[in-house]
């Protein structure tokens, strides 16, 4: 086991590697001169010619890369252009408010899917499996933007229950930092009155963000339950008179759901990148937002960091995936 | 079990959809819902969010005040000019106490200056353009500007220059950098208010709590607001149902016209309309095929459909204006009359063009700013008349930083951009001065690559020349002459809509800042 988990380690180097050029190359070969951006609105000529070359950007691509790589090597990210501040500082401060979200969004994508998935194969072929079909295909197909938007005049204008933006309301003092997850650190502390805002806060993204997460798990929950009842000895115990729900929560759903815990993983790396719109919309502080303005000024080794930790994000929960399958699964292990 | 899981659920979304007190209900604290600049240092950014910090953290010599924008004595008492043009002294306040309580001195101001100078960021611009020789402190009060020429405008740039306090910032130099790292996101002034920097996330939160110390006390306002939370909405849309809902006090001063209906109906939210000095334009790039030839410029400067644009468009939520200098600014040409919307004399100047040899077949590209819907609609409304008089344009949606870093040379300078120009320093020079002067090319401003020797010869007369009155007919020679040319498309000076809860009060407007400074605002009961 210990070496596979080594060479799935080293198997990410490359890819961590790769995507940094890409990544690099892109942000660099569009016709944008990070020195103008550096030196800012009504910087004269003469400035922007003094900025280039006071910071390296009229060296070829290549010594610029190389210098990058360096520096991530010795886990240095480089100063933001925008903030002024090392983009370490920058993402270490907002990463937590994006976690929490993420964290949320999944707990109720998979808390309310697979139950959903259960009772979809369950009842498969009736109105409610039907039901539930339309509601997965329109949780993908839905722009999360538009959604956001429904929910936001409906929970916060129209029924005023909730808030609209932000992480806690302005008047909230925020509990003290342990974890920087507000919710978690408000309990840990004791403030139940920033609890109560932290959840109130994190409703309408968390619900948001988990949308598109809820109708995959619902989907493949769906298909695992319904293949696993196919099986034989589903089919002699349904014979022997088993009671159903015993059946379908203790042999069924343990058996089905596989599938389903692999894609909760990879689920979770795709819901940090889809943080961005909604962190936007809701006025979230975290990583998506901040990515976004990296990219609207320009800020390159701010969108270089970012794409960065998502890369490592998702290559740790591609090991972690594989980890499991490989315990599940002795052969995996054998294979790779 | 079921019961349990149902009853905890209940449980959940009580407590989540329990009512909360709206945020900017507080006593005597203003959610200050506009934009944040990249970073706090006063003397790096120098744009429109930057006036929220050298405003209101920090005090210069010089102030603007006021719409139309007057030139106020501020930390200076007064000034003099040597007959030259060329020294420039100004007497300082005693007294006054930046916020760790040590006192402001003509030191200060020198160092804020070789600062500025030395950072070489957005905000030396302007005054390196002055060409200052030397900058002295005579005395504990009193500081010498010498220039290498007279710059008539020099009085007009010395508020952008903002006075920071050396004893704080010098202990966080690293390296060259004038502690630049620091200072980006603490405070080192003697404004009118303190920033608090634990409360800070760039572009995102920043608090503000009242310097009852402040030089100029409190005396015009009798109850101000003692904690500002500035807390930026990006996004339009959350920003405009924020105001509605009174999480924000206030909005950013690019209100989208289509929403001032929209808040209008709506009880406790105020928008105030001021006319500003901010002018939209629509660039050409006068060396590249077919706008190097003045039939084309024409043809597209006839092409656009003002009216439509202002009246149905931005709801007449601005005034047009068809040359290069803000309408309610001295050295206006008055009486220009531009170009009108007019498809047949587009169409016969393209036709011009054509027989000339110019390639008005070709695609062309115009460039607009993403996030900003103005520029979206502009272009539009562009492409849809042109189309009919058989041009084909592309909308292309950009970046701020791409399209500026883009204009540092002719050929990678888009066909066509859009773009406002505001009032930085209230002086032709702002506008005009360095838009069309070929010595600046490679700027943003000068991104039309316009050259014409006659046009540069005024702008540089003007520049020198100490006398108002010469320089304003200076300049309006100079803008006849680029109009006639058809340099580039002027569409408007802009009505700035800023949504406000009504219980903020005493909003003054500058063109200057948009209306930032908060010392004067207060809340209602």
């Amino acid at each position: 086991m210990l070496r596979f988990f080594l060479r799935r380690v080293l198997l990410v180097l490359p890819v961590l590697f790769g995507l940094l050029v890409l990544t690099f190359v892109l942000v660099r070969i569009v016709p944008n001169d990070p020195s103008a951006a550096l030196a800012g609105q009504n910087a004269t000529p003469e400035q922007i010619v003094e900025i280039r070359a006071k910071y390296g950007f009229d060296q070829p691509l290549i010594v610029q890369f190389g210098i990058y790589l360096r520096q991530v090597v010795q886990a240095d990210l480089g100063t933001s252009i925008q903030s002024g501040r090392p983009v370490a500082r920058d993402i270490l401060q907002r990463l937590p408010a994006t976690l929490e979200l993420t964290f949320f969004a999944l707990l109720l994508g998979a808390g309310l899917g697979v139950p959903l998935g259960v009772l979809a194969a369950v009842r498969h072929n009736t109105w409610l499996d039907h039901g539930l079909r339309f509601f997965t295909v329109g949780g993908v197909a839905i722009a999360s933007f538009w959604f956001a938007i429904m929910l936001q005049l409906f929970f916060s204008m129209q029924l005023d229950l909730l808030p609209l933006r932000g992480r806690l309301g302005t008047a909230m003092t925020p509990p003290a930092q342990l974890t920087g997850l507000f919710v978690l650190d408000s309990l840990l502390t004791g403030r139940f009155d920033a609890f109560r805002d932290a959840l109130r806060h994190l409703a309408l993204p968390a619900v948001t963000l988990s949308l598109g997460a809820m109708a995959t798990i619902t989907r493949f929950t769906r298909s695992g339950v319904l293949e696993t009842m196919q099986k034989e000895y589903v089919l002699y115990e349904i014979a022997a008179g088993y009671p159903r729900g015993l059946l379908i929560a203790v042999y069924v759903l343990r058996n089905s759901l596989v599938a389903t815990i692999t894609q909760i993983g990879l689920l979770f790396g795709a819901l940090l990148a889809g943080a961005v719109v909604v962190e936007s919309i809701y006025d979230w502080p975290g990583i998506g937002s901040y990515a976004v303005t990296a990219i609207f000024t320009s800020d390159y080794k701010a969108i270089l960091a970012v794409t960065l930790l998502l890369g490592v994000v998702y290559s740790i929960v591609n090991i972690l995936v594989d980890l499991i399958h490989g315990l599940i699964d002795p052969r995996v292990a054998t294979e790779l | 079990m079921r019961a349990r899981l149902l009853i905890l659920v209940a449980v959940c979304v009580v407590v989540v959809v329990s009512g909360a007190v709206p945020a900017a209900a507080q006593d005597n604290v203003m959610v200050w819902g506009d934009s944040l600049p990249s970073n706090l240092d006063p003397h790096d950014p120098y744009d429109v969010p930057s006036a929220l910090i050298q405003l209101n953290v920090y005090d210069n010599l010089y102030r603007y005040q006021g719409n139309p924008p007057q030139l106020q004595p501020w930390l200076a008492e007064s000034h003099t000019a040597s007959r030259d043009g060329r020294t420039w002294e100004f007497k300082l306040r005693k007294g006054v106490k930046f916020h760790d309580g040590s006192e402001l001195t003509a030191e200060d101001v020198v160092w804020s200056i070789q600062r500025i100078l030395g950072l070489g960021k957005a905000a030396a611009g302007p005054l390196k353009a002055a060409k200052i020789e030397n900058v002295s402190a005579v005395d504990k009060h009193t500081v010498r500007f010498v220039l290498e020429k007279p710059y008539a405008p020099f009085l007009s740039i010395i508020p952008v220059a903002t006075i920071a306090n050396r004893r704080v910032v010098e202990p966080h130099v690293k390296g060259n950098d004038w502690g630049n790292a620091w200072l980006a996101s603490n405070g080192a002034g003697s404004g009118a208010y303190i920033l608090d920097p634990a409360s800070y996330i760039p572009t995102k939160a920043l608090d503000l709590k009242r310097h009852a110390g402040h030089f100029m006390g409190w005396s015009h306002n009798a109850k101000p607001i003692d904690l500002i939370r500035v807390r930026p909405v990006a996004e339009t849309t959350t920003r405009v149902l924020a105001l509605m809902k009174g999480e924000i006090d206030a909005g950013d001063s690019y209100l989208p016209t289509d929403q001032v209906e929209r808040l209008s109906k709506v009880k406790d939210v105020v928008i105030h309309r001021n006319e500003s000095m901010r002018i939209f334009i629509i660039r050409m790039n006068n060396t590249r095929p077919p706008f190097d030839n003045v039939d084309f410029r024409r043809c597209m400067s006839h092409a656009f459909n003002y009216d439509a644009f202002i009246g149905v468009i931005l709801k007449n939520f601005a005034e047009r204006n068809p040359a290069p200098i803000p309408k309610n600014l001295w050295g206006y040409p008055e009486g220009i009359k531009g170009y009108e919307f007019n498809l047949a004399k587009a169409r016969a100047e393209c036709d011009k063009a054509k027989a000339k040899g110019a390639p008005v077949d070709r695609e062309i590209q115009l460039h607009i700013q993403t996030g900003l819907d103005q520029t979206m609609q502009a272009a539009q409304l562009f492409q849809s008349d042109v189309k009919k008089i058989g041009l084909n344009m592309k909308v292309v949606p950009n970046t701020w930083p791409n399209l500026t870093a883009s204009t540092a040379k002719p050929d990678t300078t888009p066909d066509m951009w859009i773009h406002w120009v505001s009032a930085y320093f209230i002086d032709p020079e702002n506008w005009i001065g360095t838009m069309y002067d070929s010595g600046l090319h490679g700027t943003w401003k000068a991104s039309s690559w316009y050259k014409n020797p006659n046009v540069d010869e005024l702008l540089r007369s003007a520049r020198t020349n100490p006398n108002r009155e010469e320089r304003a007919k200076l300049y309006q020679q100079a803008a006849r002459l680029v109009v006639d040319d058809a340099a580039d498309i002027w569409v408007y000076n802009t009505v700035e809509l800023r949504g406000m809860r009504a219980r903020v009060m005493g909003f003054k407007f500058s063109p200057v800042g948009s209306g930032s400074e908060l010392r004067h605002m207060f809340l209602a009961n």
